[in-house]
């Protein structure tokens, strides 16, 4: 009899450790009928789910989409008068295609669904940047779905509409709330303060440059940010003012 | 009071033997990956290097450190056999389950080391690239501890009837990389239907569920681990514990 | 002090080794009877493989016997109460070494439940009996194998126990330490203190013991006192030769 307690201990024991953990845990993560891996990286998705490291891998991914969204497209024209045809970087500021950029933005959040700061960025992106308003607000509401309480995708989706309906002050109003969160992207910043230049909220830009370039460590931002609170300096004072 | 100065005992010199032993070697190879990759992440992610930076060096830490755990909890029985150190143990009146405790603690301490250590390595490196200590973190390093309790309480068990410690390793491996997708094989349970339902729910009660205490992952959201958490893992490693003590106490040397 | 220290009755000890196509059963120790009395030292001789280690493991509880009763002072060999009397040199034993001497004790030494200052006291003392207080700065690695068989030899004796289980203690040794531990075990002796010890060497039994158990294959071939060996033509070494034959 004695010799069957010890066995019965450890599998209730055990037993217990499982009952505990059903009854508590609900994961905060995709299921995976929903995590659509590209074909180059089904290695890395399935490190990130047996390593439990899906935010180290979910950041691999955003890196990659940086690096995506970072690379020139070259656009084709025919040139008249001519048989040649020229080529040309177009989306220099990232108003290009790059047709995978939603598939590669939703796969961020498929891996790590609390990444806020990249669904922002590829939010932001793909409404202010490329005039994917509708591609923007599917992945702003994938991203809600996991993050309810996520205040800052309301303001990007206030804005989105604000910007189908051509108010940039109204988009400027909408996302300036956003600006001092540290999950802010400085993509968001730099589109804040060119629309707030762009209303003829000269103060306002000014301030966001100067957040932009004491903050960031991207020096691109950094630099275009030093050239425009360069040019906002040499305005007439009086235009300097608030509107 | 004698059995607990003797599981005092045998955790300290478990320890004392672990710290002796290739411990300072892991932590100059963290310290050198932890360099590489903020290097490469300053480079790379711009203003997600504090991010990337953390992300990295937690799960670069709880790998360490379960290799270290892995290695040492595959090993520390079978070579106490093997080396006969254990004649000298066993010989004296030191009952199987205090022994047992012992070297589960002192391992379960090397861990907690390691971890502490190298956190505050990864804590000076983040601090030299001017970012402060990440929200959640010591959540972070305890959800990893309460990993590394359950494993090794495991592989302990596992190395008692394995027939070498790489096997032990090998088959202590599958369970943790088994136990990150305790969510997915709960969502396959809940999707399918008879027996593969049966092999699903089965899975989930055989193997622990090591999302539970993956802090890391949840940085950001709820981090703090729950009662549960604490819960789950003191009953598996009881579990192991006990189906260690089953083996060992009819084990011959 | 019980007047038998260690009994074995009907003592059987069959080892199974598992395999592919089922488990092999070898019988080390068959039908095994014998006594050891207490304050005697008693040798036992045998071939490689006669279940000399056999005997020894079972006695310290490190095996359970398959049949019969094997008891240490009328306790079972894995009680406390019979382990606390018990100290066992393993052959060739093993010691960290990184460790000194010191350390290695003092953590046999809490096993032994020692504690404080009877602790010190004991590393010191059996420090100072096996002759490894001028070495006690040295660390485990520095050690000669005669070293650290004193070494074993130091643990076996840190909580003074009444029965001394040695394995081989001589084995491997050069003359002056086995000069040195013979007389530390023969003053152990005088103490009153009980020694069970195993040898391949007939000459060194034959020298400390008072009573040779001789097994061949597993079994008790013949228990032979002093007066027996030095009454023989020949002497211990023919009796064993005949027996093993």
């Amino acid at each position: 009899m004695s010799r069957f307690v010890l066995p019965a201990a450890a599998l209730l024991a055990w037993s217990a450790g499982a009952a505990v953990s059903g009854s508590y845990y609900r994961s905060p993560f995709p299921p995976p009928s929903e995590i659509h891996t590209p074909a180059d990286g089904a290695a890395g998705d399935m490190f990130a789910l047996a390593f439990g490291a899906r935010r180290l891998f979910a950041d691999v991914w955003f890196i990659r989409l940086m690096q995506y969204y970072g690379t020139p497209e070259f656009c084709e024209h025919e040139e008249h008068g001519t048989d040649a045809h020229a080529h040309h970087h177009c989306g220099e500021n990232g108003e290009g295609k790059y047709p995978e950029f939603l598939a590669r933005s939703r796969h961020v959040l498929e891996i790590d669904p609390g990444f806020t700061m990249a669904a922002l960025y590829a939010a932001g992106s793909l409404a202010f940047n490329m005039g994917r308003q509708a591609e923007a607000e599917e992945l702003l509401h994938y991203a809600l779905k996991y993050s309810p309480k996520e205040w800052k995708y309301l303001k990007v989706l206030a804005a989105i509409g604000y910007t189908k309906a051509d108010d940039p002050a109204a988009v400027a109003a909408a996302i300036a709330p956003i600006l001092k969160d540290p999950d802010c992207p400085v993509m968001l910043k730099q589109q804040a303060a060119f629309l707030n230049k762009k209303i003829g909220n000269y103060p306002a830009a000014a301030a966001i440059y100067a957040d932009i370039a004491a903050t960031s460590r991207d020096t691109a931002y950094v630099r275009n940010a030093e050239r425009e609170l360069e040019k906002l300096s040499r305005l007439p004072p009086v235009k300097r003012k608030s509107p | 009071m004698r059995i607990l100065r003797l599981i005092r005992a045998v955790a300290a010199n478990s320890f004392s033997e672990s710290v002796r032993h290739r411990f300072f070697t892991l932590f100059f190879v963290f310290a050198c990956t932890a360099i590489y990759a903020s290097v490469l992440a300053g480079v790379m992610a711009v203003d997600q290097e504090a991010r990337v930076l953390t992300d990295f060096g937690l799960a670069f830490m709880e790998l360490t450190a379960l290799a270290y755990a892995l290695f040492n909890a595959a090993s520390v029985l079978p070579k106490e056999a093997e080396t006969k150190t254990i004649y000298l143990v066993f010989s004296r009146p030191v009952p199987r389950w205090a022994y047992l405790a012992g070297k589960l603690a002192g391992s379960l301490l090397t861990s907690a080391l390691m971890l502490a250590v190298m956190g505050a390595m990864h804590l000076l490196l983040l601090k030299v690239r001017g970012f402060g200590v990440p929200p959640c973190y010591a959540w972070a390093l305890a959800g990893s501890l309460l990993k590394l309790s359950v494993i090794t309480s495991f592989a302990f068990f596992v190395s008692l009837f394995s027939t070498s410690a790489v096997s032990t390793m090998v088959i202590s491996g599958v369970f943790w990389t088994a136990g990150h997708f305790a969510s997915e094989t709960r969502f396959l349970a809940e999707q399918s239907g008879g027996v593969k339902a049966g092999v699903f729910k089965a899975a989930m009660w055989l193997i622990p569920n090591f999302q539970l205490f993956n802090t890391r992952d949840a940085a950001g959201a709820a981090c703090a681990l729950g009662p549960a958490a604490f819960l789950s893992a003191a009953a598996w490693v009881c579990g192991a514990y006990l189906a260690a003590l089953c083996l060992i106490s009819k084990k011959e040397f | 002090m019980s007047a038998t220290a260690v009994s074995f009755s009907g003592v059987e000890k069959t080892y199974r080794r598992p395999g592919f196509l089922g488990a092999r059963y070898t019988t080390a120790v068959k039908d095994l009877s014998f006594d050891i009395p207490a304050g005697e030292v008693t040798g036992l001789l045998g071939l490689n493989g006669a279940g000399k280690t056999t005997i020894m493991k079972l006695l310290t509880g490190l095996l359970f016997p398959t049949a019969g009763r094997v008891k240490v002072f009328g306790h079972a060999p894995s009680e406390g109460a019979a382990k606390g009397k018990v100290g066992f040199l393993p052959e060739l034993p093993y010691f960290s070494p990184q460790v000194r001497p010191g350390e290695a004790l003092a953590y046999y030494g809490r096993l032994s439940g020692l504690s404080g200052a009877a602790l010190a006291l004991g590393v010191g003392e059996a420090l100072e009996r096996t002759g490894l207080e001028p070495h006690a700065g040295k660390r485990v690695s520095e050690f000669s194998k005669g070293m650290l068989q004193r070494l074993g030899l130091a643990q076996a004796l840190l909580h003074k126990p009444e029965l001394l289980v040695l394995d081989e203690p001589v084995s491997g040794l050069d003359p002056l330490a086995i000069h040195d531990i013979r007389g530390l075990l023969a003053g152990l002796n005088a103490e009153g203190r009980t020694i069970f010890l195993s040898s391949h060497s007939i000459s060194e039994v034959e020298k400390l013991a008072g009573r040779v158990l001789i097994m061949v294959k597993g079994r008790l071939a013949a228990t032979v006192s002093r007066a027996q060996w030095e009454a023989a033509p020949g002497g211990l070494e023919a009796i064993f030769v005949e027996a093993v034959k």
